[in-house]
Parts: structure tokens; C-alpha cells; sequence
């Protein structure tokens, strides 16, 4: 499981990942309400797995 | 008595108390940034929650008429934010590589930033038109905005300090624990911020 505030970069990195989600839904629900609603949920379940198919090594 | 005394001594080492014991799983650094997401996600999520009951739940037209939300404004307040996150991690790598200027200029470029998104807050909510006693829709607006603006807040406060020390000369390529702090926060509100734009102006 990756800790997405483990370090600067990594917060960075993932503060990237929330914009080209974020920036995706706007777009979606510019076009349609229920399309934004599709690519929400997309974006959080892909979200979620980044976060815990990371590589972050396991805490000792 | 001697017994007890004995008992007493148990596991301290020439007068210093003993050492303490970590959990063999989890250590202390990383169960208090848990801690504080699960309290920050309790917090944020006690709004949201409202702001979806008010919304989906009771059907309150978002924004309620007459009122409008300055999503213009608050756009371009959000684009000072982000570009925020890319001056403090510029300010964060080039510590890294022991550019005190970079660290610097980075880090009063970031204060800067923040300092100009919460005072166009404050301006736009003198401006905005509607007051928490209008009805459900502005007391929402006002918790979700108003709770990042504390965010930031607290964040400035940090940064400020961060910044008096780069100009005093306290971080090196080797000593720069409290950047890297400051700016895995200073993300951090930049992410929930992200958030509160798409939730309260777009969506």
C-alpha cells in the first residue's frame, strides 16, 4: 500500500494524480451530469488502487 | 522493600528511562500521518456529508436562486493554489541539491500564493452576496470553504516560518526535515481544495 504523504514528492506526484481526475470529472460533467457521475466513480476506484497497488515498502 | 525497589529499577539503564517499545509493524512517523489523514478525511467527511444530504438527499437546488457562486474567481484562486504546490516542491528539490536560493525564492513565492488565495477568500466572501442565515446552501458553502480556509491559514503559518528560517540559513542538502514536513501539507490542502472546487463551484 502506497502512503500517498510518505514524502514532498510523493505528495506532489499525487497531488498531480488528484488535478487529471479532477480536471477529467469537470470536463465529463461539463458534457453531461450523469457522464461526470460515470467518470467519478471511475477516477475514485482508480484512485484508490493506485494508492493501494503502490510500491511503498511496508513499514518496519 | 528491597523487592520493590528492584521492581522499580526494572529496565532503566544508569539512571535513564528505558527505551521505548515500538510496534514491530507500524512506526511512530508513519502512524501519526495516518492519524492525521483519518482525522482530516473524519473532518472533511462530516461536511461532505452535509453538503450531499442538503444537496442530493433533500434536492436543494446548488446554487439556490438568486444566488450565485463566482466560479470564475474562484478558478483563477485555485489555479494560484496549484501553481503554490509547484513552487514549494521547486523550493523542496532544489534544497535537495543544496540551492539555498531556490529554496528561498521558492518558499516566498509559495507564502505569497497562499497569502493572495485567502485574501481574495475574504474579499469574495465580503462580496458574494449571501450570509449563512439565507438558508442551507450558503451555511454549507461557508463551512466547506471557510474549513479549508483554516487549512490554509495554518498552512501560511507554517510557510512562514519555513521562510524565516531558509533566510537564516537553518536548511542544508542534509537538514531539511521541516520543508519536507511543510510541503507534504501544503499538498495535502492543495488536494482538499481540489476537492471543495469540484464539489461546491462545478459539479
Amino acid at each position: 500500500m502506497r502512503n500517498p504523504l510518505r514524502s514532498e514528492a510523493e505528495a506532489f506526484r499525487f497531488l498531480l494524480v488528484v488535478i487529471g481526475g479532477a480536471v477529467a470529472i469537470a470536463v465529463a460533467s461539463w458534457l453531461n451530469t450523469w457522464l461526470g457521475l460515470a467518470v467519478a466513480v471511475v477516477v475514485v476506484v482508480l484512485l484508490v488502487r493506485w494508492v493501494r497497488g503502490g510500491s511503498g515498502s511496508a513499514p518496519r | 522493600m528491597a523487592v520493590h525497589a528492584e521492581h522499580l529499577d526494572h529496565g532503566h539503564h544508569e539512571g535513564h528511562p528505558p527505551e521505548p517499545h515500538y510496534s514491530s509493524r507500524v512506526t511512530p512517523a508513519v502512524l501519526g500521518m495516518f492519524l492525521f489523514i483519518g482525522s482530516e478525511i473524519m473532518l472533511f467527511g462530516a461536511f461532505f456529508t452535509a453538503y450531499f444530504f442538503v444537496r442530493v438527499a433533500n434536492g436543494t437546488p446548488w446554487p439556490t436562486p438568486p444566488f450565485e457562486l463566482p466560479v470564475y474567481v474562484a478558478f483563477i484562486n485555485t489555479c494560484i493554489l496549484v501553481t503554490s504546490s509547484f513552487t514549494i516542491h521547486w523550493a523542496t528539490s532544489s534544497i535537495k541539491k543544496g540551492n539555498v536560493w531556490g529554496l528561498r525564492a521558492g518558499l516566498l513565492l509559495t507564502f505569497l500564493m497562499g497569502l493572495t488565495f485567502l485574501i481574495t477568500q475574504v474579499v469574495e466572501y465580503l462580496r458574494i452576496g449571501f450570509n449563512t442565515s439565507d438558508g442551507a446552501f450558503p451555511t454549507i458553502f461557508f463551512c466547506l470553504t471557510g474549513l479549508h480556509g483554516a487549512h490554509v491559514f495554518v498552512g501560511l503559518s507554517i510557510l512562514l516560518f519555513m521562510t524565516i528560517r531558509a533566510f537564516r540559513g537553518h536548511f542544508s542538502a542534509e537538514h531539511h526535515h521541516g520543508v519536507e514536513i511543510g510541503g507534504i501539507y501544503w499538498h495535502f490542502v492543495d488536494v482538499m481544495w481540489i476537492v471543495v472546487y469540484l464539489t461546491v463551484y462545478i459539479l
